[in-house]
């Protein structure tokens, strides 16, 4: 039998055919469109990035190219690294606002303290992204502790991160070592190392979703209360997200660096909403307990998509903004319609 | 045989409110043992001890003869006791199957969920408890109030318990599914487990409990073996005082106005050619299984979700686009929801502000609010139906559950609409608040409201409603009215030919 058949239903209802059967049977066609309804959060924003490329394709030459996807991953990687972690955060209930003090100050801390040295490079690249962690971590403490809400306790680290990062660099410039940013023009196999990352990011979402932690913390953001008295630490799950939110911002800002080649005290305030806008088009529920980083990866493909489409028209760069609020707003709204249907074809 | 269970002298204070003063409790392996009182009698704060969610501050539990001190609720669950309880443990958005075995997933060598372990373990689990068919991979939130019941019991069980507590479990089950569990407690007992079973329907303590432990006002007032006591005795010791009857005397009071015509009236496919009429004074009782119609004939009423056919309320046509549509005045529908601490209280609003929630505009002039008005209108609500709170600003989410279901009650009132659609509104509320709902619905009726009622106990349609409609595959099926109107004619209208369908 298939783990995950749609029609599994019939099945187990003839197995269990001496026991009480009081749900009507339900047809094949029926069984699909709430299958479909189910996952209309995730189709909807593949629908969004296929049309997308057919209208960029039907600009441009050479869309369906490695070189494209190499570029654009490339384009789309810092806020996929910080969208990363925004989605666990998202998926737990909350919100991080704090990655945008935590990216400035990843850039700054790289573009001041790596210098030439490969051994103190990397002492300091694990360094930044242990910052990142323990930062995080503290904003788990505070919300658990102080029982404050996400969104402030974050946007104050957030300006205490930007504060910091200001005095290490007060505008923008510093230096990386020149083998730093070769990383994001080296490629195997064809395909450049972001994109590599990229499939390295996915590989590590389809085991962490399937861990413990990964259910616990979807679990949480569904139900806290239901998933507390099931054994959920609360300061344990919290440390857990934001922790993991952190060393994601670092690991953005370190990525960033190697394309800038700089650092900069207050680049990370571009990525804070776009983060959350790349989840909530793929599919994530504000509410949390809902959505996957696959939907976030297309939310983060179609934001940067919009602003290659902006630049191959040739119109105004202010038009990449109000076209992703746009897309934005059609993303959330077929999902709400698809949810309230699926709610009544089944209830 | 030895005690399993032993509870002596059990404590507990919050703040200045004693819960339990001298709690005693002992039950057996191998017997369903009944634990019944009044909701605030204890046996809420008795069993979250005994699950490791409180910690008494007295007393000594004994487990198979050793000390038994649970820290939290997974040292309970550890030590081989397992609670259902009625405020679910579950998560909406993971799977039927993922919330069974939340936080024990059987876990491959990379630390993730071995899906196909868990599911086999579902269906074994289905299978050897002849559970009701749920599919183990469909999201919970997707399920009914009664589906996820179930799944509650499932994940209880799935830790094999040596003691299984069912607190009010069957209060959101069907009547078949109701018999399932019945059966299913029965069998555990008679493999050796023990079973606490908490229920405000003494017929069903009547048909598995083999004792009876009673608490009131925090203390243990009697123990018995269930065949040596009659119900009257066990009312009088939970009340402490003797209650004439659970159910008031019905006399119709039914006029020949229809309040609400129904002609052809249904909801897709769910619900169909429903002629119902409803009379001034009448209380109209809606009977059948979990899922056959009662719900979507409520839900359209109150203008959830389309319908079609014809409704006339009080001889005029109308159509029921919304509940601000049902909800005009004197001549609208009110309704009690089925989940009351979702869809009927604002848990986090004061008892004044849910009470009026709905009709502010009954003491509102020139866009303004009058205070004086809405605290007369309030009181005068907390006095009719006797509502147990401190003040009216109190939280409605501290209050007991009957008193809840007391102030939704006072909230439908207040719309002043004369045609009340009440859906199960006794579900998980105490004998005393139960008697103090059914005499207020007949007190109404007499006073020319009419009344849809619909409950999962079918003894209280046979014993308060003046008629009993039975559901079955969305149809009418049958109505019952006097020497008819019983628990096996409903019965059998609402199953035969449910086989075949």
């Amino acid at each position: 039998m298939s783990i995950v058949d749609p029609t599994s239903r019939a099945g187990i209802a003839i197995a269990n055919s001496g026991a009480a059967g009081t749900t009507p049977r339900r047809s094949r066609a029926a069984i699909w469109k709430s299958a479909l309804l189910d996952r209309a959060s995730l189709i909807i924003p593949c629908v969004m990035l296929v049309a997308l490329l057919l209208v960029y394709a039907s600009l441009r030459d050479g869309v369906f190219t490695l070189d494209e996807l190499n570029l654009d991953t490339a384009a789309a990687m810092t806020l996929l690294l910080a969208a990363t972690g925004q989605t666990i955060v998202l998926l737990r209930g909350g919100i991080d606002l704090s990655i945008g003090g935590m990216i400035s100050l990843g850039t700054v801390l790289a573009a001041t303290r790596f210098g030439t040295d490969p051994g103190q490079a990397a002492a300091w690249a694990f360094g930044i992204v242990a910052i990142g962690g323990l930062v995080g971590a503290l904003n788990g403490i505070l919300i658990t502790v102080l029982r404050l809400q996400p969104f402030l306790v974050t946007l104050a680290t957030w300006s205490i991160l930007s504060g910091a990062a200001m005095i290490i660099l007060p505008t923008d410039g510093g230096a990386l070592p020149s083998g730093w940013t070769m990383f994001g023009v080296s490629s195997w196999l064809g395909l450049s190392s972001s994109v590599w990352l990229l499939a390295l990011l996915l590989v590590f979402w389809f085991w962490f979703k399937r861990t413990r932690l990964g259910i616990a913390i979807r679990a949480t953001g569904s139900n806290e209360r239901s998933a507390f008295l099931s054994g959920v630490s609360p300061i344990g799950i919290n440390i857990a997200t934001y922790g993991l939110s952190g060393i994601f911002a670092a690991l953005a800002a370190l990525y960033l660096t190697t394309q800038t080649g700089a650092g900069s005290p207050t680049i990370g305030k571009d990525y804070i909403l776009p983060s959350v806008a790349a989840a909530v088009i793929g599919g994530i529920s504000l509410f949390g307990g809902r959505g996957g980083l696959v939907g976030t990866m297309i939310g983060a493909f179609i934001l940067t998509l919009i602003g290659n489409l902006v630049f191959v028209l040739e119109v105004s760069s202010y038009w990449q903004p109000i076209v992703s609020g746009i897309i934005l707003l059609i993303a959330v709204l077929a999902s709400s319609i698809a949810e309230k249907s699926a709610r009544r074809s089944l209830s | 045989m030895t005690e399993l269970l032993n509870a002596t002298a059990i404590t507990k204070r919050y703040g200045g409110i004693t819960a339990l003063s001298r709690a005693d409790f002992s039950a057996r392996a191998g017997e369903v043992h009944a634990l019944l009182g009044e909701n605030g009698a204890g046996k809420s704060t008795f069993i979250q001890i005994l699950a490791g969610a409180v910690r008494p501050d007295g007393g000594t539990v004994t487990l198979a003869g050793s000390p038994y001190r649970p820290r939290n609720p997974q040292e309970a669950q550890q030590s081989g006791i397992s609670p259902v309880f009625q405020e679910l443990s579950l998560v909406p958005d993971l799977t039927v199957e993922e919330n069974i075995w939340f936080r024990r997933e059987p876990l491959s060598a990379i630390r993730t969920v071995r899906a196909r372990a868990m599911r086999e373990a579902t269906l074994e689990l289905f299978a050897r408890h002849k559970f009701p068919p749920i599919r183990p991979d469909q999201e919970l939130r997707r399920l009914t109030l009664a589906e996820r019941q179930v799944i509650e019991i499932a994940k209880a069980l799935s830790r094999d318990p040596q003691v299984l507590i069912l607190d009010e479990a069957t209060s959101a089950l069907g009547p078949q599914e109701t018999e399932w569990l019945l059966g299913l407690a029965k069998g555990l007992a008679e493999a050796g487990r023990l079973v606490i079973y908490i229920s405000h329907r003494l017929g069903e303590v009547r048909q598995i409990a083999d004792r009876i432990t009673v608490f009131r006002n925090g203390a243990t007032v009697a123990a018995y073996d269930t065949h040596a006591v009659d119900d009257e005795t066990i009312i009088t010791d939970m009340l402490g005082r003797r209650m004439d009857r659970l159910y008031p005397e019905r006399k119709s009071t039914a006029s020949q106005t229809v309040a609400l015509g129904l002609r052809g009236f249904g909801v897709d496919h769910r619900l169909a050619d429903i002629d119902l009429d409803l009379r001034e004074g009448e209380v109209l009782g809606i009977a059948g299984m979990q899922g056959h119609g009662q719900r979507e004939l409520f839900q359209a009423l109150f203008g959830i979700g389309g319908s079609r056919g014809t409704v006339e309320v009080w001889g005029k046509p109308k159509t029921i686009r919304g509940p601000r549509q049902a909800l005009t005045g004197r001549d609208g529908l009110a309704l009690v929801p089925e989940d009351r601490r979702n869809h009927g209280l604002l848990l986090s609003k004061s008892v004044r502000e849910n009470l009026t929630l709905s009709v502010i505009q009954r003491f509102t002039r020139f866009g303004i609010t009058d205070p004086k008005r809405e605290s007369a209108l309030v009181d005068e609500m907390i006095a009719t139906l006797k509502i147990k709170t401190g003040t009216p600003e109190q939280l409605a989410g501290t209050l007991s559950g009957g008193n809840q279901q007391k102030v939704i009650f006072g909230k439908m009132l207040l719309t002043e609409a004369r045609i009340l659609l009440l859906y199960d509104p006794t579900r998980g509320i105490d004998v005393g608040t139960k008697g103090e709902i059914f005499q207020l619905m007949r007190d109404l009726a007499a006073k020319g409201y009419a009344i849809l009622f619909y409950s999962s106990d079918l003894a209280e349609l046979v014993h308060v409603a003046d008629r009993v409609a039975v559901l079955r595959n969305g149809r009418l099926a049958a109505i019952l009215e006097g020497e008819d109107n019983s628990e096996r004619q409903i019965l059998r209208a609402a199953l035969i030919e449910t086989r075949a369908a």
